[in-house]
């Protein structure tokens, strides 16, 4: 009895040691083919936050590339789930990746962080996916209303590519197009291994085009602008989200890039923000190279998941469920769930002024969640 | 609209035509099909984008750089995947390729990274104004630098000693060897000019259409297609053959525009039908002429 109460006596007086909480996030993403450019951001943000997690909380990560085909997704992410102890998953912005994710989440009930702008994989009912890019409804939106007021567009052609990223996309431009009483005058659907862009240029044009509104991935984007450039075609060019990577302007000549704009969910490259300025500083340091709206969306979901997990959430039950009902003020906005799973609800327009790679945010839409 | 569609043609067909000359070189003197052809596009691609971080000049001037590089790497190639393995069956030539293409690739991979980079344009980016039609600076550079070297071929073939050995080398390797040609270094001379040819098409394309590790597929399989269409193991044949290419590349899909009553919203003439009637017309050319529009000689067809 005495040595008992000896032994609780030593540990009562003895420093209180804090475990950390431990957050297991897989980073499933597509980091080579054709959507590479966009992949790569996405697992850097992911990187920058499971490096720096918040006080408390220690974070384990493996990167898997899933490269373009569903197979592969779903491969990596059967591995990653099958020893029942993932917080969270990094999840692949690639929609029909995507797509063939989630009956793998669902079965194992963890909850998939993507930057996937697919609007399908948040209208299946699937309570495990959250979508941190704003969707198609989201920056389509924008990308529409910003060609209307500012160049009063009345015969637009749609070029998009040929992927679930692309249509789902193209589905939304007609969408608000239509709302607006406005019809496309020409509409293309692009492969991703299309390289030459004249020809489709040559037919816009030919079709009586007043603009250009893009859906296009980045590579295929910076082909297209220049192709436009070599072309002389002097048309308002409004593009989408690929624009806004860094490694797409790479591509391009300043002068390449005059008057073009994109929409995007945010532009961490124009520093907006001290915060957003002090996230670009870290990127750079890190990763030798600039953010774009994917890297600091994908950076502000994994920080929500590893917060969750700092307030208590221990499981990917409870990760789900603060996901799924926190407000979370990120770097980029203030995310929240509709109910479907779409966190993200805002959106800016980029432009370039032809004397430098970085663009000016010249325009913020907001779509709050109904 | 016409004249810059056919510039853009005529840029990219020869283009294709060095990748496709090059394969039909070492096609020529040593029988065997080189699969690593079309990534060494993509390396070439890839070495003038390292040059122009260094040497931030006009492409053009780090053309003649780019040649040495990619011809001494022609000589590693012939040494590692060629000489070692051709007494065995042509099949090992092959496969020994094929495992220099996913090499490079991956190399590049590891290298670069998976994202595409841009080359420097060759003399500089705009376009020139005819009359109110905008023609690309860098099509007419390509054009210019494509039929330089394409030239440059021909004079070094038809009227060198250098050549005369090489084509001796290519039509009987033992009735050369027989009259005192260096046959291994000949062979080891087409592997750097082959390889200096694709080095040289990466340079003129990864300005416009950049490049990444993985696209090396994509020019093997144009060059293939432009060889066969051609003529298997015709010069000629390769040139028209990759004409033909950039022809269904570029002009098919643009068929709304240089015949407006074809309207701009029907679906017959985009990029995707484009490749649909190019595979309609290899299968036709293979059953109609088998032996390629330029072909003669009967070869055996790996």
């Amino acid at each position: 009895m005495i040595r008992r109460a000896a032994i609780l006596a030593l540990l009562a007086a003895a420093p209180t040691v804090v475990r950390a909480a431990e957050a297991n996030i897989p980073v499933l993403v597509p980091i080579t083919g054709f959507l590479a450019t966009e992949g790569t951001s996405q697992r850097n943000g992911a990187l920058l936050a499971l490096r720096n997690p918040p006080a408390g909380v220690t974070a384990k990560y493996d990167v898997t590339d899933t490269g373009t085909s569903p197979e592969v997704a779903v491969n990596a992410l059967e591995r990653a789930v099958s020893d029942g102890n993932v917080t969270a998953v990094v999840a692949s912005m690639l929609g029909t990746q995507m797509l063939a994710m989630l009956p793998v989440a669902l079965e194992n009930r963890v909850p998939l962080t993507t930057m996937s702008g697919t609007a399908e994989i948040t209208q299946k009912g699937n309570p495990y996916v959250f979508r941190f890019f704003p969707a198609d409804s989201v920056v389509k939106g924008a990308q529409v209303r910003y060609a209307i007021d500012t160049h009063h567009i009345q015969k637009p052609a749609v070029i998009y590519q040929t992927t679930a990223y692309g249509q789902s996309g193209h589905a939304e431009i007609d969408k608000v197009l239509a709302a607006n009483g406005i019809k496309p005058v020409y509409e293309d659907a692009l492969d991703v291994s299309v390289k030459d862009m004249q020809p489709a240029l040559a037919k816009a044009k030919e079709a009586g085009a007043d603009s250009l509104l893009l859906q296009l991935h980045g590579g295929p984007t910076a082909l297209l602008l220049k192709a436009a450039a070599a072309m002389n075609l002097r048309l308002p060019i409004v593009a989408g989200s690929g624009l806004s990577q860094a490694s797409t302007v790479a591509l391009l000549e300043s002068a390449e890039l005059k008057g073009v704009c994109g929409e995007t969910g945010s532009s961490p490259i124009s520093a907006e923000t001290p915060g957003m300025a002090k996230f670009l500083d870290d990127y750079r340091a890190a990763f030798k190279s600039d953010p774009d709206g994917f890297a600091v969306g994908q950076y502000d979901a994994t920080m929500m998941v590893l917060t969750a997990v700092k307030d208590g959430a221990m499981t990917a039950a409870d990760v789900t469920k603060a996901l799924a009902t926190t407000r979370y003020p990120g770097l980029a906005m203030t995310y929240k769930s509709d109910g479907k799973g779409n966190m993200a609800h805002s959106a800016v327009i980029i432009c370039f002024d032809g004397t430098s790679r970085t663009p000016n945010v010249v325009k913020h839409y907001e779509f709050p969640a109904e | 609209m016409l004249l810059p569609l056919a510039l853009n043609v005529l840029a990219l067909g020869a283009s294709y035509a060095l990748v496709a000359l090059g394969f039909v070189l070492i096609l020529n003197a040593t029988g065997a099909v080189n699969f690593a052809q079309g990534d060494l596009v993509m390396i070439g691609g890839f070495v003038t984008v390292v040059l122009a971080s260094y040497l931030p000049v006009p492409a053009i001037v780090l053309l003649p750089i780019l040649l040495a590089a990619m011809a001494a790497l022609g000589v590693l190639i012939a040494l590692a995947a060629y000489f070692p393995l051709r007494n065995r069956p042509p099949e090992a030539v092959f496969i020994s390729t094929i495992a220099v293409g996913i090499i490079l690739q991956n190399a590049a991979t590891v290298l670069f990274g998976p994202e595409p980079k841009a080359a420097p344009p060759l003399l500089g980016v705009g376009e020139f104004d005819f009359g109110g039609m905008f023609v690309s600076r860098q099509s007419l550079a390509v054009i210019a630098v494509a039929t330089l070297l394409i030239g440059s071929l021909y004079t070094l073939f038809a009227h060198t000693q250098f050549g005369r050995r090489l084509r001796a080398v290519a039509q009987d390797r033992e009735v050369a060897a027989a009259i005192g040609i260096p046959v291994d270094a000949m062979i080891a001379g087409t592997f750097a000019v082959g390889t200096a040819l694709a080095g040289a098409a990466g340079l003129l394309l990864a300005n416009t259409f950049f490049v990444t590790p993985t696209e090396g597929a994509n020019y093997i399989l144009k060059a293939y297609i432009a060889i066969v269409i051609g003529g298997w193991g015709s010069i000629p044949g390769a040139v028209a053959g990759a004409l033909l290419i950039a022809l269904f590349e570029v002009l098919y899909p643009s068929m709304p525009v240089l015949l407006p009553a074809v309207g701009t919203g029907s679906g017959l003439f985009s990029q995707n039908t484009s490749t649909i009637v190019l595979d309609v017309v290899i299968l036709l050319t293979l059953v109609v002429r088998p032996q390629g529009l330029f072909g003669e000689a009967i070869r055996q067809r790996p």
